[in-house]
């Protein structure tokens, strides 16, 4: 899949129903550009005070990612066609100052017509590992 | 917690939708059928766990996270 760091507008408001792991009444978030191009972006919640994570499209790091979207998600969701989906995955800086470590475990699913999302988690922990250390270009 | 004891085969009922039966056992590992509504997620607790973990260390970092990104940036045009 192309790299479309935009897909999501800057600024845009997205709503997670069923919180996401960890911060269960986190059900708002604004997704702000990061950097000029959107390549990293912030999402923050507007519920939990202070609450923000880094997020990139994994596609750029990592190509052969294929997380898969099951029915339900899809159906929850309201996406029909692979298109109708966003996806961005939390990036880490550990406390060690080792590189950057992207969650593949757990991506975010974000439905870009209506802006409705939730954070899935995979099964597979070996093939999508939780930090994925990030070569930066 | 609640602890019963059951036979392979055998099952309960969590409400009135969800039902978690015991289908093999073998030596220390136990394999388990869930049927719940496709509404209810259903996750090995590790697994879950470890997304729970890794998001608060992600919001724990951000700040610093988003500063080193933004630096590496600026700093390498190409990238």
């Amino acid at each position: 899949m192309d790299h479309q760091p935009t897909s999501v507008a800057d600024g845009a408001a997205l709503s997670f129903p069923d919180g996401i792991p960890g911060f269960p009444d986190a059900h708002g978030f604004v997704l702000q550009d990061l950097v000029e191009d959107g390549a990293f972006q912030l999402l923050a919640s507007t519920d939990v005070d202070g609450l923000e994570l880094v997020v990139a499209h994994p596609w750029p790091f990592f190509p052969e990612y294929t997380p898969e979207i099951g029915l339900e998600d899809q159906r929850e969701l309201g996406i029909d066609q692979p298109e109708d989906a966003v996806v961005f995955c939390a990036v880490t800086l550990p406390e060690d100052d080792g590189p950057p470590t992207m969650n593949l475990l757990g991506p975010f699913v974000v439905n870009r017509h209506t802006g409705i999302g939730r954070q899935l988690v995979l099964d597979d922990a070996e093939a999508t590992p939780v930090r994925a250390p990030l070569v930066l270009a | 917690m609640l602890v019963l004891t059951r036979r392979v085969g055998e099952a309960i009922v969590i409400g009135s939708d969800i039902t978690v039966k015991v289908v093999e056992v073998r030596g220390d590992q136990v394999r388990i059928g869930i049927d719940a509504p496709r509404s209810v997620p259903v996750h090995r607790e590790e697994v879950y766990r470890e997304v729970e973990r890794t998001n608060a260390a992600a919001a724990a970092a951000a700040r610093r996270t988003a500063d080193v990104l933004r630096t590496r940036r600026s700093a390498d045009p190409e990238a």
